[in-house]
């Protein structure tokens, strides 16, 4: 690091250095801003409710009496679905990019999934909403719920009403948003592993399937988990396209195919019009909730990521 | 930083006197016809647009130690990676000529690639363990050719191990990662996964350049006594380990084999110019 | 030797099914992409003409544009982008240059990299009680306030990123003519390194010119054309929210022009940043 080699009559490396000090501090004191503003705004209804508030699904802004267990249990079955169809296709993706693609072709493809991650949410919302959900309806999940019985176990897993608009979907749409994100960091692990290694797996006959199941991803295995919950921590926090698409239904989602809301999602949809003190409190009492289980997440996740280190 | 641009070895700048020198010839001194396991016949190879060996000759006898020598660039390394056909791995690197394995062309395209890096296996410059046990390291290899059970593996892997030198050190911690070993350490643990598949040729493309000297004493051991039964070719910057280890030395300048020999000839009568020059020290 | 031999048939049939797999897999996002993009350019090319440029937000089932929402956008957007590279030029620049190494750095670094990362909607919830509950009223400051802390996170990390890609030689041939840190950094380190922070820059403002939800109660909207930054102002994003939900088609329309406007807007100035950085790498 430079040190200073200034004369003592020259202020301006100090104050350079006290005032680049001060932004730094700033972003601390935005976050901790953050937690607290939270905290303060939400803790009327976290003092009323108590511990209900986690466990209640009533969520009734006549009668002011608000639950999170709902929205909490929305958040976690849509993060964990769309990490469940995501990772798979962004792993595969990130191996042929970086293993089997011709330099030529990887280039633009690579460029076309950082679009797909320009995409604002709004527009992904947009989609799910008009185009992707009655698509769903009609060709999916009609002819489920006909051919079906509906008191069967799989009818109940997919019972609900035939617009698209619900869990699964909003769990689809949520993949391919998180999609990207999750292929492009895939693709920087894999560039990090040293070349002979992938030589010297190569060298003893190892065919590329090989190389790449019993090699390389056990190579980056911490940071694939890092990458993970990278990819969760995005996926619980996404507000407007989930907003769009996931119904806005209060309570507990009873199946697949139903209606349902997320934390991030009750909040957009109510907070502009709650008028009661208790309401909006709740919903800023949501918010921490979010902070919480997502700071969780991004703090495993980083710690993780640094740590691939070889 | 894409893959194909960490391709190794540098591409040699061709000065003209060598390259238009149309009546340059390799000074070969063969080893016995009969005693032959491998043999480079006019092989030319490109980076791209880029021409990095010219009309190589090398014939390779079997169980013994031939070393291949010369300045930085001079494209030995490349040399040895066409010889189990590494260099596929990069598209726009190309080979041309033959290289003979028991009669068969191995630069054929019908080849099966994988089937013949089980028989040219090949350790490199940096130790490379997987990130596995010590022991699936050395596993590792034998499980994609063959089924063997628990107590046939260990045998396996004990041989291997006790071949490489490294048994006596690590037989208390198998279950350790590879990772966890010294830098001489992994590099045996490579030279013993590559011997575990029992291959005919092992490459070694400068083994010892990233391992302390005593290190590099224990791994010529090694070489010393693998040689019985594994043909081996080394490319090595040392000119010491080459006369010390080898049986057979090639001389590489400029992408060209400028000479090729038993060891101790091109060591004390060197033929070429060249040779003598880059041996006295003159350049390099 | 012939177990041997359909062991290797068997190993080559997996590989290749797993080749396929993966070539598979970037057809599934390419599909994805194409799609979308498809979509929004049937529904939303036809709803782009003049009006989209000169009239402002219609009522409910009437014809009009744009216009209040663009420029309400632009400005909440320029205004953001001020506060983000002021304070995150310096911000990584003290983590590049100066603290980055003690322990507050390492806190400082983590911080921003949860800041980065966090739900955008908690930002929106924390200016709201920051400044639209104290000065009781929704307002443009707020939002381009939300839409600054939103950015500051991203250009903070480019610029200790790319001023780390720096050589230390630079920094010491600076320093060895008797320059100050201050002028080192600013006439040498900055300027080296102008390409990569422009495209952090650009970066960070693709990235909160599509951003809906820290602006949904922070700006909120208005129907009318204003530049008045005290009191709510419309913005792209939140029209398109509204009207996209709203049950008319006319604003559906216009919803899907918007929606088509931000996309092309915002992958424009994606590309534009990697060229910018690109460009430079060349040279």
């Amino acid at each position: 690091m430079a040190s200073s080699a200034a004369p003592k009559k020259d202020l301006v490396d100090p104050i350079f250095r006290a005032v680049a000090f001060s932004a730094a501090t700033m972003l601390l004191i935005t976050l901790g801003g953050l937690i607290i503003s939270l905290i303060i705004g939400g803790w009327p209804a976290l003092s009323k409710f108590g511990f209900s508030f986690f466990t209640s699904t009533t969520w009734n802004p006549v009668t002011e009496v608000f639950g999170a267990a709902g929205p909490i249990t929305g958040t976690l079955i849509t993060a964990v679905l769309s990490l469940a169809i995501a990772l798979p296709i962004a792993i595969f993706i990130a191996v042929f990019l970086t293993q089997f693609c011709p330099k030529i072709i990887a280039q633009p493809i690579s460029t076309a999934i950082e679009l797909l991650a320009g995409i604002p949410s709004i527009v992904y919302g947009m989609w799910g909403l008009f185009v992707f959900a009655p698509w769903f309806a009609r060709t999916i999940q009609l002819p489920i719920i006909t051919s079906i019985p509906a008191d069967s176990f799989w009818g109940k897993l997919f019972a609900g009403v035939p617009n698209g608009a619900n869990i699964f979907t909003a769990s689809i749409i949520l993949a391919i948003m998180i999609l990207p994100y999750m292929a492009a960091v895939f693709r920087e692990l894999f560039r990090s592993i040293p070349p002979q290694v992938r030589e010297a797996a190569f060298g003893l006959g190892c065919t590329p399937f090989e190389v790449v199941s019993t090699v390389l991803i056990p190579y980056v295995k911490k940071g694939m988990v890092g990458v993970v919950m990278l990819g969760f921590g995005r996926a619980l926090g996404e507000t407007m396209a989930v907003t769009f698409i996931i119904g806005n239904a209060h309570g507990f989602p009873n199946s697949l195919f139903s209606s349902g809301s997320t934390l991030a999602s009750t909040i957009a949809n109510e907070f502009a019009e709650a008028t009661s003190e208790m309401h909006l409190a709740s919903l800023i009492a949501l918010g921490l909730v979010l902070f919480l289980i997502t700071f969780t997440v991004l703090a495993i996740a980083r710690a993780l990521l640094s740590s691939q280190r070889y | 930083m894409s893959d194909s641009s960490v391709a190794p070895n540098t591409q040699p700048e061709t000065p003209a006197d060598v390259q238009a020198d149309a009546r340059f010839e390799s000074i070969i001194v063969p080893p016995p016809a009969d005693s032959l396991v491998m043999e480079v016949r006019d092989l030319n190879f490109f980076y791209g647009p880029n021409q990095s060996l010219f009309d190589v000759n090398m014939p390779i006898q079997k169980s013994g130690i031939t070393a291949l020598i010369g300045p930085s660039g001079c494209g030995k390394s490349t040399l040895l990676r066409t010889m189990n056909r590494i260099y596929d791995l990069y598209p726009g690197q190309r080979a041309q000529g033959e290289i003979l394995l028991d009669g068969e062309n191995i630069l054929s395209p019908k080849l099966d690639v994988t089937a013949l890096r089980a028989r040219v296996g090949m350790v490199f410059q940096k130790p490379t363990p997987f990130p596995m046990s010590i022991y699936d390291n050395v596993a590792f290899g034998v499980r994609l050719y063959h089924k063997k059970t628990k107590a046939e593996m260990d045998e396996v892997v004990e041989k291997a191990l006790r071949r490489a030198a490294l048994w006596d050190e690590v037989k208390d911690k198998l279950t350790k990662s590879g990772l966890s070993l010294s830098g001489g350490q992994q590099q045996r643990l490579c030279v013993a996964r590559g011997i575990a598949v029992e291959p005919e040729v092992l490459l070694l493309d400068e083994p010892a350049s990233a391992l302390d000297p005593i290190s590099t004493a224990k791994l010529e051991d090694t070489l010393e006594e693998l040689k019985r039964d594994i043909t081996i070719v080394i490319v090595t910057h040392n000119l010491q380990q080459a006369a010390r280890l080898s049986d057979y030395t090639g001389f590489m300048f400029l992408g060209k084999m400028i000479e090729f020999g038993p060891t101790e000839e091109l060591f004390v009568r060197p033929k070429a110019g060249k040779t003598a020059d880059y041996i006295g020290g003159r350049f390099g | 030797m012939e177990i041997a031999f359909t062991r290797a048939q068997r190993r080559k049939l997996a590989s290749q099914i797993f080749v396929g797999v993966c070539v598979a897999a970037a057809g599934i996002a390419l599909i994805a992409l194409g799609l979308i993009m498809f979509s929004l350019f049937t529904k939303g090319f036809s709803g782009i003409d003049t009006m989209v440029f000169t009239h402002d937000t219609p009522g409910p089932d009437s014809h009009g544009g744009l216009r209040n929402a663009i420029v309400g956008s632009i400005m909440m957007c320029t205004l953001a982008m001020m506060i983000a590279v002021f304070i995150g030029v310096l911000a990584g620049t003290w983590l590049a240059e100066i603290g980055g190494d003690s322990k507050y750095g390492h806190a400082v670094r983590f911080l921003n990299d949860v800041l980065l990362s966090a739900p955008s909607i908690l930002i929106g919830l924390f200016i709201y009680e920051m400044m639209v509950r104290p000065m009781h009223g929704f307002s443009g400051w707020a939002g381009a306030v939300a839409l600054g802390v939103l950015a500051t996170p991203v250009v903070t990390r480019t610029t200790e990123d790319i001023l780390n890609l720096q050589p230390n030689a630079l920094r010491e041939a600076g320093m060895a003519l008797g320059a100050s840190q201050w002028v080192t950094v600013r006439k040498i380190i900055w300027k080296a390194a102008s390409a990569g922070l422009l495209t952090g820059g650009l970066l960070g403002f693709a990235r909160i010119s599509g951003e809906t939800a820290p602006i949904l109660f922070t700006s909120l909207n208005n129907q009318f054309f204003s530049t008045d930054m005290s009191q709510p102002i419309a913005s792209l994003p939140v029209v398109i929210y509204q009207f996209a939900m709203s049950p008319f088609d006319i604003w559906q329309e216009l919803a899907w022009a918007g929606a088509l406007l931000i996309t092309a807007t915002v992958l424009a100035i994606n590309i534009l940043g990697r060229w910018v950085a690109r460009d430079k790498d060349h040279r």
